[in-house]
Order: C-alpha cells, then sequence, then structure tokens
C-alpha cells in the first residue's frame, strides 16, 4: 500500500501493515491459518457457483449429459449456446434493449444526479434547505406500488422504455453522496473561476466534475447497475413481449426452464443442451457487471462513506 | 479531505473526521454560514442557476414520489379500473366505500399470514445477516498483505452488483432439486433434496441468498470505522498489558458501536419491506403461506387481481406503520445516546 | 381478494395448438366470498338464455367438407384418422375477405413463441389478406397482464381471454371493454363468414357476455381434456402394466421409482385424482356448483374433494412424485425431461399426446406417450364432469372501427375452416416444403413447422371440436376413443353450457382455493386447513353465493344430465 502524501508514514492500522508494531504480538500459526482458511472458503463461497455456471455454458452436450447435469470440470470448449443464443433472437434482442436502457438511462440519471448535486452544493443558497428536505424526505416513506403503479399508467408511459427510466431515474442517496464531494472542492478555486467570469454551469464541467472524477466512477456504476438488473418495472409496466429486457427473459428462460424463442424444438428434442443455454443467458446477464465493478472498486469506499457521514 | 488529483492509493486512508464515527451532521445539513443581510432579491439573482440545476431532480421527485400519495384514495373506494383508460379518470369516478376496505384487511387471514412472514423474515435476516458483515470487515481488517486484500475485496463485492433474477438462478442451480447439492447427493447414493421448494426453511433460504450476495458490499462501512480508530488506542492499550482479545473488546468494537447502532436503526425502520424482488421471485416455488409478505400481499391483490383499493390499502398500513417504526428507531437510538438518522 | 384463476393447470402449459383440441379444463380456484364487498354489478350479472339468447344467436349452417371417420360421441371431437388426399384440399373461403388493414391480437402462449413476422404468420396473413400482428403473452401468467392491459387505454384490437383467466374483476371489463358483434353475426348476419355459421351452437352460447354476443369461441369437446399421459415405450419395456385404481397406481408409482437414478413416477396428479374421486370440475367457478338432492353443492364442500387431495399428497409423502413439482406454478415445462425419461406419467390436456409425439418424432424414433384411462379411485368406474362447449375467447375492442371488426371476423373464417380445407391445412401445418413435407401422401412437420406452427391462430376461432393429425392418425383415433370412452363416463353439473357472470361483490373476495389445494398436496398445509377455509368461505358469502346460483337455476333451468 503506497503512503498518501501528508499522512503519517504508519498506516492508520499498525497491526495490519508491515512492518509490525514493536507492541504487537506475533500472531500465532493457528491463527493465521484459521484466517486464511475463513478468507478463502468465504471467496470460494461466491466463486465456485459462478465457475460452474460458466463452465457449464461452455460444455457441449455430450459433457453436460455424462456428468448428469451441472459441469464442474470443464471438458473441451463450446460457444455453441452463446452462438444460438446471439443469433438474432429473443435473447439478442434483450440484450439490446438492455444496453441501451442502461445507457440512456445511466446518463439521465447522471445529469439530473450532478446537476442537482452542485445545485445544492452551496450551503446557505436560495432554497437550498427546502429543495434538500423535499428530496430527503422521500428516503422515509413510499407512495405505496399501487399509487405508483396507477400514475405510471395514468401518464400513459405503458408500454414505452421510459417507464423503466423515468420512475426510478434518481436515487437521492447518489445525490447526497455527490453533493457531499463536491462540497469539499476548495471554495478559492470556484471564487476565482467565478471572477474569471465562469458561469456556475462551466464551473461544474471545468472544475468540479474533473475534481471529482472517482466519485462519478462510482455513481455511475451504481446507477448502470441499477439500470442492468431492474426488472420488476418491466414486468409491471411493458406488456409487449419482445420488448422485455434480459433480466426479464432471464426470468422466463432460467427460472421457468423455458426455451428461448425459435430454440424450443432442439432443446425438447435434445439437440441443444437447454442446461447450457440457461447458463449463457446467465453468463450473458453477470458478465458486464463482473468485468466493469472491480475497476471501480478502489473508489468504493470513498463513495459510499461520504454518503453515510452526509447522508 | 485533499483534493489533490492525484488518485489516492487507497481509498481506506480514511482521516478520522470522514468516518461516520466523526460528529458530522448526518442530515446533510451544514451549519447556515451568516446569511447576512442580502436581500431576497439580491439571492434569487445569485442563485437562480443553481435552482434551475436542482429542477430536473425535484420534477422527478414530486411527479414520482409525492404525486402518487395523493393516489392512496383509492384504498377508500371500490376502484375499478375498467371504468375508464385512465387510472385518475377512474379514480374520479370510482365510489367511495370509507373504511371496507381495511375492514376486509383486518378480517383476512391472509393479510395477517402476510404479517407475520414480514416479521419472522426481518428477526431472522436481523440474528443471521447482521454480523456477517461486521466478522468479514474484522477478518479482512487483520489480512496484512495489500494485494490479498485488494482481491478478497473484489471478490467479495462482486455479488452485490448482481441483479436478484441471477442471485436466485444461482441458487437453484446449486440448491435446486435438479441442482449440483442434490446432483451430488444422488450420484453419492443419497436422495436429493430441493432446498428452493421448502417453506419450512424459506426465511434461511432468504437470508443464506442476501448473504452471498450482499455481506461483502456491508463490510465496506465496518471497515472505514476501522480505519478510522487512532493507532495509538491500540498502542496505549498493549502497553497497559492488553492482549488481542482486549484489545479488541476495549478498542475496536467500541470504535464500531455507533456504525452499528446507525445500521440497526435503519433497518429497524426498514422492518417491513424484507426483500421485496426477492421474494417475489421465488413466492410461488414455496406457496403463498411462507411465501407472502406485506409487499407481495399488496402485489397480488392490486396488480395481479386488480382489486386496487384493497391492495392500497394496505400499502397504506404499511406504509404508515414503516413512519412510526423510523420515528421510534430514531427516538431510541437517541435515547441511546448515538446519532441516528436524523437529528431532533 | 380475488380468485386465484392463476396457478398452472397442467394444460395451461405447451398447449400445442393441433385445432380444435380440447383446451385447458383445469384451472381456476373456486372464487370465496366475503361478507362486504364492493357494489353490484348491476344488471353485469347472470346469465342469458332462452328466448334472449335465441335472438343473439347465430345461425347454423353444418359444413362438413370430408365426412369425418370417427363422428362425434359422448361429446368426443370428431376425429379424422384416414389418409387426406393433399391434392384436392377444398376452398371454405371463396375469396379473401380481409381489407389488407393490421389487426393486433394479445393472446396467451404455452411454450416458446415463434420470432414475430416468420414464415407461417407472413404464409397466414397472405392467406387472410388481414396484417395480423401478435402481442403472445406467457400463458402461466397470463391474467397478471390481462387486467393491466385492459385497464390502460391501450387494449389490442383482439384479445384472448381462456374462462379460467375471468376471474376478480376481467368479467366486468369484458363487458365494458368490448365490442358487440351481434351487428355481424346475429342471426343469418353470420352467413357472410360461412366458417363462422358452421361453430356449434353450443359454443356460441357460451360466447354472451353482459347480454350480448362478444366472443369468439374456441370449441371444445365436453368429454373430460385432462389426461394422464404416459411413457407408452418404457412401460412395455418395463413391463409396467397401467394401474386401474389408486392403490395399483401408488404401488406402480413406487415400483418405478427411483430417485438416484433420477427417475420418478409422475408429476403432481391432483387433476387425475379429482377425476378418479369424481370431484366436480374446477375449470370455471359455475362447473364447481352441482344441485344434489335439492341443494346445489360446491365442489370444495364435497369428502370427494378432501379425499382426492389427501391421495394426491400422499404420492408426494411417498417420494414418487418428480421434485420439479414442488416448484407449482414455477415449475419448468414437463417436455424435456419427460422425453428424457425423467418420470412416466404426467396428467395434462389431450392436446400434449400429439403434440409431444410431434416434436420428438424425428429425434427420438423410440419414444411413444399414450393416454392413461381414468379409473375409479376403487378399482370401478369413474364418475366424470362434462367440460364446456367453449372455454377459450377472442374478443373486439370496443373501439375498434367497422374495418377493423370486419378484418377480425376475416381473421376468425378463415381460423375456423374445417378439416379438409386449404385454410385448415395453413393453419394447422403451414406452408408446405416449409413447414411440413409430405412423405407418402403424409404431412410430416418440419423442425421449422415445430416452432412456428403453434397455437396462436386458432385461438381466434376454432372450427368444431376436431382431431385431425394426418402424421399420426394413431395418436388422433386414440385421442377421439379415449375421449368417447372416458365421455361415457361424464356428467353434465347443473349450470353446464352456460356463460354465467357472478355479482361483483363475490368475485372481488375470495381465499386461494387453488394455492390451498396446492399446499396440501404438497404436505404444507393440511386437510384440516381445506376443511376451515371452506367454513369461513360458507360464512363469508358462499351461502348467500348459493342462494344466487339457486335463483339462477330456477330462472333458467338445469343442465345437468
Amino acid at each position: 500500500m503506497t503512503v498518501v502524501i501528508g499522512k503519517p508514514a504508519d498506516e492508520p492500522r499498525p497491526w495490519a501493515a508491515p512492518p509490525r508494531p514493536a507492541w504487537e504480538e506475533e500472531p500465532s500459526r493457528a491463527g493465521l491459518a484459521g484466517k486464511a482458511i475463513a478468507l478463502t472458503l468465504a471467496c470460494l463461497a461466491i466463486l465456485i457457483p459462478l465457475w460452474i455456471v460458466v463452465v457449464t455454458s461452455l460444455s457441449s452436450r455430450k459433457t453436460i449429459d455424462e456428468v448428469g447435469g451441472l459441469v464442474l470440470v470443464p471438458k473441451g470448449i463450446t460457444f455453441i449456446a452463446y452462438r444460438e443464443l446471439l443469433s438474432g433472437g429473443q435473447v439478442t434482442r434483450a440484450a439490446i434493449i438492455s444496453i441501451l436502457v442502461t445507457l440512456v438511462g445511466t446518463l439521465f440519471s447522471m445529469a439530473v444526479s450532478v446537476l442537482c448535486a452542485y445545485g445544492l452544493s452551496r450551503s446557505g443558497s436560495l432554497g437550498h434547505r427546502w429543495i434538500l428536505m423535499t428530496l430527503l424526505a422521500t428516503m422515509f416513506f413510499s407512495a405505496g406500488l399501487i399509487p405508483t403503479y396507477l400514475l405510471v399508467q395514468s401518464l400513459g408511459l405503458t408500454d414505452s422504455y421510459l417507464a423503466l427510466i423515468l420512475p426510478s431515474a434518481i436515487s437521492v442517496f447518489n445525490i447526497l453522496v455527490l453533493r457531499g464531494f463536491f462540497m469539499e472542492i476548495s471554495q478559492e478555486l470556484i471564487d476565482s473561476a467565478r471572477i474569471d467570469g465562469a458561469g456556475d454551469l462551466r464551473i461544474l464541467w471545468q472544475i468540479v466534475m474533473p475534481l471529482s472524477r472517482a466519485v462519478l466512477a462510482v455513481i455511475t456504476l451504481f446507477y448502470a447497475v441499477g439500470y442492468w438488473s431492474a426488472w420488476f418495472n418491466a414486468s409491471l409496466y411493458l406488456n409487449d413481449q419482445d420488448m422485455m429486457p434480459l433480466q426479464n427473459v432471464m426470468i422466463q428462460l432460467v427460472q421457468k426452464q423455458e426455451a428461448p424463442v425459435g430454440l424450443g424444438q432442439d432443446i425438447k428434442t435434445g439437440q441443444l443442451s437447454g442446461l447450457a443455454v440457461q447458463m449463457a443467458v446467465m453468463v450473458m446477464a453477470l458478465l458486464p457487471v463482473a468485468v466493469l465493478s472491480p475497476f471501480v472498486q478502489k473508489h468504493f469506499k470513498k463513495g459510499m462513506l461520504t454518503g453515510a457521514v452526509k447522508g | 479531505m485533499s483534493h489533490s488529483t492525484v488518485p489516492r492509493s487507497s481509498t481506506e486512508a480514511e482521516t478520522p473526521e470522514k468516518t461516520p464515527t466523526a460528529s458530522g451532521d448526518a442530515t446533510g445539513f451544514r451549519e447556515k454560514p451568516p446569511a447576512g443581510k442580502l436581500s431576497l432579491r439580491h439571492r434569487f439573482r445569485r442563485d437562480r442557476v443553481l435552482v434551475l440545476m436542482t429542477l430536473p431532480a425535484v420534477l422527478l421527485v414530486l411527479v414520482f414520489n409525492y404525486l402518487p400519495i395523493l393516489g392512496n384514495v383509492v384504498a377508500f373506494q371500490d376502484y375499478d379500473p375498467y371504468i375508464s383508460d385512465n387510472g385518475i379518470v377512474s379514480i374520479l369516478n370510482s365510489p367511495f366505500v370509507g373504511l371496507e376496505n381495511f375492514q376486509r384487511i383486518f378480517e383476512d387471514s391472509a393479510f395477517w399470514n402476510a404479517v407475520e412472514n414480514t416479521l419472522v423474515l426481518f428477526f431472522v435476516q436481523l440474528l443471521l445477516f447482521f454480523p456477517i458483515p461486521i466478522l468479514l470487515a474484522l477478518l479482512i481488517n487483520s489480512v496484512v498483505r495489500p494485494r490479498v486484500r485488494a482481491v478478497a475485496q473484489a471478490v467479495l463485492y462482486l455479488p452485490h452488483f448482481f441483479s436478484w433474477v441471477l442471485v436466485i438462478a444461482v441458487f437453484q442451480q446449486m440448491f435446486g432439486g435438479a441442482g449440483m447439492l442434490s446432483q451430488l447427493l444422488r450420484q453419492n447414493g443419497y436422495d436429493g433434496i430441493d432446498i428452493m421448494t421448502n417453506p419450512d426453511t424459506f426465511p434461511f433460504l432468504l437470508t443464506a441468498q442476501s448473504v452471498w450476495k450482499d455481506a461483502g458490499w456491508g463490510i465496506i462501512v465496518f471497515l472505514a470505522a476501522l480505519a478510522s480508530v487512532s493507532p495509538d488506542l491500540y498502542e496505549a492499550a498493549a502497553m497497559d498489558g492488553a492482549g488481542r482479545r482486549r484489545r479488541m473488546w476495549h478498542v475496536t468494537l467500541p470504535a464500531l458501536r455507533p456504525v452499528i447502532a446507525l445500521l440497526l436503526v435503519l433497518r429497524v425502520g426498514d422492518a417491513l419491506t424484507v426483500g421485496f424482488e426477492q421474494i417475489l421471485l421465488q413466492r410461488d416455488a414455496v406457496g403463498p403461506g411462507a411465501g407472502e409478505v406485506l409487499d407481495t400481499f399488496v402485489w397480488w391483490n392490486g396488480v395481479r387481481n386488480q382489486d386496487f383499493g384493497y391492495a392500497a390499502a394496505a400499502g397504506l398500513i404499511k406504509g404508515v406503520v414503516s413512519i412510526g417504526l423510523v420515528l421510534a428507531a430514531n427516538k431510541v437510538a437517541h435515547l441511546m445516546g448515538e446519532q441516528g438518522v436524523y437529528k431532533k | 381478494m380475488t380468485p386465484n384463476a392463476a396457478s398452472s393447470g397442467p394444460s395451461r402449459r405447451s398447449f400445442l395448438a393441433s385445432t380444435a383440441v380440447a383446451t385447458a379444463a383445469v384451472a381456476g380456484g373456486v372464487p370465496l366470498l366475503s361478507a362486504c364487498g364492493g357494489s353490484d354489478g348491476g344488471s353485469r350479472d347472470g346469465t342469458t338464455s332462452g328466448k334472449d339468447a335465441k335472438k343473439i344467436l347465430p345461425a347454423f349452417v353444418a359444413r362438413t367438407i370430408v365426412k369425418p371417420d370417427i363422428p362425434s360421441k359422448n361429446g368426443s371431437a370428431i376425429g379424422f384418422t384416414g389418409k387426406l388426399d393433399l391434392a384436392t384440399l377444398k376452398t371454405s373461403v371463396a375469396k379473401k375477405l380481409g381489407k389488407g388493414g393490421k389487426v393486433t391480437i394479445m393472446s396467451p402462449f404455452w411454450g416458446s413463441p415463434p420470432k414475430q413476422n416468420n414464415a407461417y404468420y407472413r404464409a397466414m396473413n397472405d392467406l387472410i389478406g388481414v396484417d395480423v400482428v401478435w402481442q403472445n403473452q406467457d400463458g402461466n401468467t397470463y391474467d397478471q397482464k390481462l387486467g393491466a392491459v385492459l385497464a390502460s387505454s391501450d387494449v389490442p384490437d383482439v384479445v384472448v381471454v381462456p374462462g379460467w383467466n375471468m376471474g376478480g374483476k376481467i368479467p366486468s371489463a369484458i363487458i365494458s371493454k368490448f365490442a358487440d358483434l351481434g351487428p355481424y353475426l346475429s342471426g343469418d348476419r353470420v352467413k357472410e363468414y360461412p366458417n363462422l355459421a358452421a361453430i356449434p351452437t353450443d359454443a356460441w352460447q357460451r360466447s354472451i357476455f353482459g347480454g350480448k354476443l362478444r366472443g369468439l369461441p374456441m370449441p371444445q369437446p365436453s368429454a373430460p381434456s385432462m389426461v394422464p399421459l404416459y411413457r407408452q415405450d418404457i412401460f412395455e419395456k418395463e413391463g409396467y402394466e397401467v394401474p386401474k385404481s389408486c392403490d395399483e397406481f401408488m404401488s406402480l408409482a413406487k415400483e418405478i421409482t427411483n430417485a438416484r437414478a433420477k427417475r420418478w413416477a409422475c408429476l403432481d396428479m391432483k387433476w387425475t385424482a379429482f377425476q378418479a374421486f369424481g370431484v366436480l370440475s374446477g375449470s370455471e367457478k359455475p362447473l364447481g356448483w352441482n344441485l344434489v338432492d335439492g341443494k346445489l353443492v360446491n365442489r370444495v364442500e364435497t369428502e370427494e374433494f378432501l379425499e382426492a387431495l389427501e391421495w394426491s399428497r400422499k404420492l408426494f409423502a411417498a417420494g414418487v412424485v418428480h421434485p420439479d413439482s414442488k416448484m407449482g406454478k414455477n415449475a419448468p415445462e414437463p417436455g424435456p425431461k419427460f422425453a428424457a425419461g425423467e418420470f412416466l406419467i404426467y396428467p395434462n390436456n389431450i392436446s400434449q399426446w400429439w403434440g409431444r409425439t410431434a416434436e420428438q418424432a424425428t429425434q427420438n424414433p423410440d419414444f411413444k406417450i399414450w393416454g392413461m384411462d381414468i379409473w375409479g379411485h376403487d378399482g370401478g368406474s369413474p364418475t366424470l364432469w362434462a367440460e364446456q362447449p367453449a372455454g377459450i375467447f377472442a374478443f373486439v375492442n370496443k373501439k375498434a372501427s367497422e374495418s377493423v371488426i370486419r378484418d377480425v371476423l376475416a381473421v376468425a373464417n378463415v381460423t375456423a375452416a374445417p378439416y379438409g380445407t386449404k385454410e385448415f391445412m395453413m393453419t394447422n401445418y403451414g406452408v408446405e416444403g416449409t413447414h411440413y413435407t409430405v412423405k407418402d401422401g403424409v404431412p410430416v412437420k418440419t423442425d421449422q413447422g415445430n416452432i412456428e406452427v403453434m397455437n396462436a391462430y386458432p385461438m381466434v376461432a376454432s372450427p368444431a371440436a376436431t382431431l385431425a393429425h394426418p402424421d399420426f392418425p394413431e395418436v388422433a383415433k386414440g385421442q377421439v376413443e379415449w375421449q368417447q370412452r372416458m365421455g361415457a363416463f361424464a356428467r353434465r353439473s347443473s349450470f353446464w353450457g352456460m356463460q354465467i357472470t357472478e355479482p361483483a361483490r363475490y368475485t372481488n373476495l375470495s381465499n386461494d382455493f387453488e394455492q390451498l389445494e396446492d399446499d396440501i398436496v404438497r404436505g404444507r398445509k393440511k386437510i384440516s386447513d381445506m376443511q376451515q377455509a371452506v367454513a369461513d368461505w360458507k360464512s363469508k358469502g358462499g351461502d348467500k353465493l348459493r342462494d344466487w346460483y339457486q335463483k339462477l337455476l330456477d330462472e333458467n333451468g338445469s343442465a345437468a344430465s
């Protein structure tokens, strides 16, 4: 762990950071082994199921039949399940829909949230308190599923992708996290920019946002994951099956073990392994998240913490 | 907090005053700087752009969080969704029936069953889920090597970003009637078991899923609190002859206390909301006897059976009780001398 | 609460369309009532019969293109088992009636729907002259979407509603949202659509909702439609005998089951148990009532009902039921695991007899599915109850213009074409060369045919119940003969054949009988819980509903046989 400039050279957790402080006892062998085992088990509990899902999705029907179900040890790799799913059918369409909704939704959510967070970042500004109150209060109550449902339906959002974006577009928590960060930015910097004649939008764009890349990355991930994982609003507000995003298709294919549109016959007659197809859909759903989240990982704590303090 | 644009090598290097142990203002309000005697007009000219910037968010909140509150009038109606093509017009045209829906709810054994399940789940999750992130955080915190630590954290955080659909699918593949576990049992001469459809163990299944998905994520806050403890405290304790265990008891745990209290308060305030999506996805597999909670009860009666007035009434009861719980939990937190969610 | 007409009666899964295959006979919990309810639906409830109905019903003009090899008997479908001369198919629709408009149709779908705009849909639309756009919904959870769609401003031009989905406020929605087809079809007007005129009057009678002819019916045989299907090939190989009583079934099931080898005897046998014990039909609320010694009795009040549940429970308890069945509504489609021999018996709609045969034919030549005769629980003859003569209806949006309605009727006139016509062949087999090939004069479906030619179009309207599978004539024969043997044991309950709308105050409130049934069978609830639920049902309004039905019976007479 590198040392942050301006901090004492020794880390704030001396008993964990080498070199060990003089007053601390040498850890016992058993203690170390216990810890290692516990940590390994915790990680394996997460990784093994994922491993099985991935391996099974890459296995041929023959392998799956031989082991009698899920595959732990790969015997040859085939992409047939993916090829079938991505050859332009139901799953391909659902994946494209999910990607588009996630992109558009995240962009919209970020724009609205960043603007709002900046708008609230100067304490004592006009209406600041009232607006903040209005937002905060929503964290403590919910209007209820039924009234919300009736409202969305009355607004004519049924069978519209807007129904997947607008009702859940902003998270007040995320706005508070952003605001907390923006408030930490040196006021002199902003003031001097203002004296140079920069408006608020420009200050936000040219000074505040570049200084907040870490938190912006975290919040973007939060929003993106939210859109990518959502299925309930789609099940509620979309009637047209052809509009369904990937998660909803996954419910049908994996939970109810139905066959993807167009592939039913191949699976029924055993030409294609239904299990591999299910697993492939699961991999498609987890892949973007599993690839992206570690990149942002190092910023998580900062984001979460500021949120916890300020919110 | 420093604001160099140099990426920080470790976000764990938080300064103490940024952690929840610090006595920050938990509501997000900072002390108002002396506003001076600026006129409203002046302030408006100065701040109008700021206000405009908040407008989209405020509008969204007003429309999708506040406006629907009015829709709760259907709880007092025999709401007929088919009178017209538009929910609002239908509300205006549906007859009012007073408290009839509420009366029906209180006589409905299915409702009380949902209440019972909700409470059982809340307590099971509280007892079994809550301590795990704390233990994991202590474990991670004691890991010395930064690489190991980063990898472990990456793995532990990962499931938090999976959707419930995916998590449940994974569980089904592992523990379902045709899953990995049953497969192994059968191959070794035992009968398979199906954990996914057993109503008796359903609360534990749900908790296991929550642990798998979110326990890793839950350690973040605790790690931060641990990072904030001054090393001097440990050293002083060690000098006084306190061993590992006593240092844990007298230094580490007190540092976690405020965070634990805050999270408990939040959790209790949310007691009636126990994993709606997670349960809805599995309700049919175990049957409503074990799988119906308040939120799914509302969904079933409203969305599924179009008995909107009845469902809205149940939702309203839940909402009102929930607000009461938040207030009560905060009160308790204050009495205990903790911060709670907001200030008095 | 409203009735749980939702969960999956087996027949609603993968209900493959041969035309007039009987559709789901199952499903539908009986609604429970409660002391206080909403306002009454006014004159909307009740039924329409006698003179009032005569004024509305379309005229009947019989139309037989090919003489059936097995005429209808005991409420069976008509059967065709001979070879069909594909070269000399008749044309039943002289000129395209469609005016080229676009019609959106929402319908339930069991199994995986084909892609939009596939070769079959295109060919059908060409033949009809209407551009039909399908909105297929998962049939197992259809009621979830149905309510939402009907409450929105965006009701499709045509909505298909199965009888078992008419719970809660759906009947009132049908009356307020759908068009009266009387001006186009009543009396002689129907003659403009000769294939519709050939639909039996029984089925039209069931299409009267709220005093108006609103539905286009899909006729079904009144003979039982729920068949205990079994793997005849494995039975023969292992020397298993088809059971003749509940006890025989149980011992056979134990013999078959070997969980370690991944083999179980059956799926949930609840539906078969209801038949073996003579329980009144649960497919539609009115069928659950019957006059016994001058008093109306509901199926849930009978001893037989409890006995059937108890026996089904014993099967689960004995471990002979495939673990998938525990998942209830979430259980996967039975097809692949049945084909893999993981279980050998399951009760389902008679249509699956042919559906499974066709889908496995090319890949698994040994696979053979057959239907068991239903046994009386004690080994005697069973007492069975007749199904309604039509169970699925297509409705036209009230806002549809006349030209849209005419286009819809053009669609119906093609899909209702009788056996032996080009239209029937297209509706059920698709395009030659693409969806089926002709071998020795027999059409054999291709894989593409098995994917695309599924159950959408026949739900708009169908001819009189017909069983004809030129590719598997022995299956058609087996099906019709099964219906005739079982039909001989079938009786009509008091409200058979009527389309009854219950007063809103009773539909609004109910406990979940079907769910409770499933919970008991799976050992999660006790028989005594059911007895308690029935007692509650009576006191909360069941007895009042009985009076209401009694009055209906006094006014309209009984259909009982």
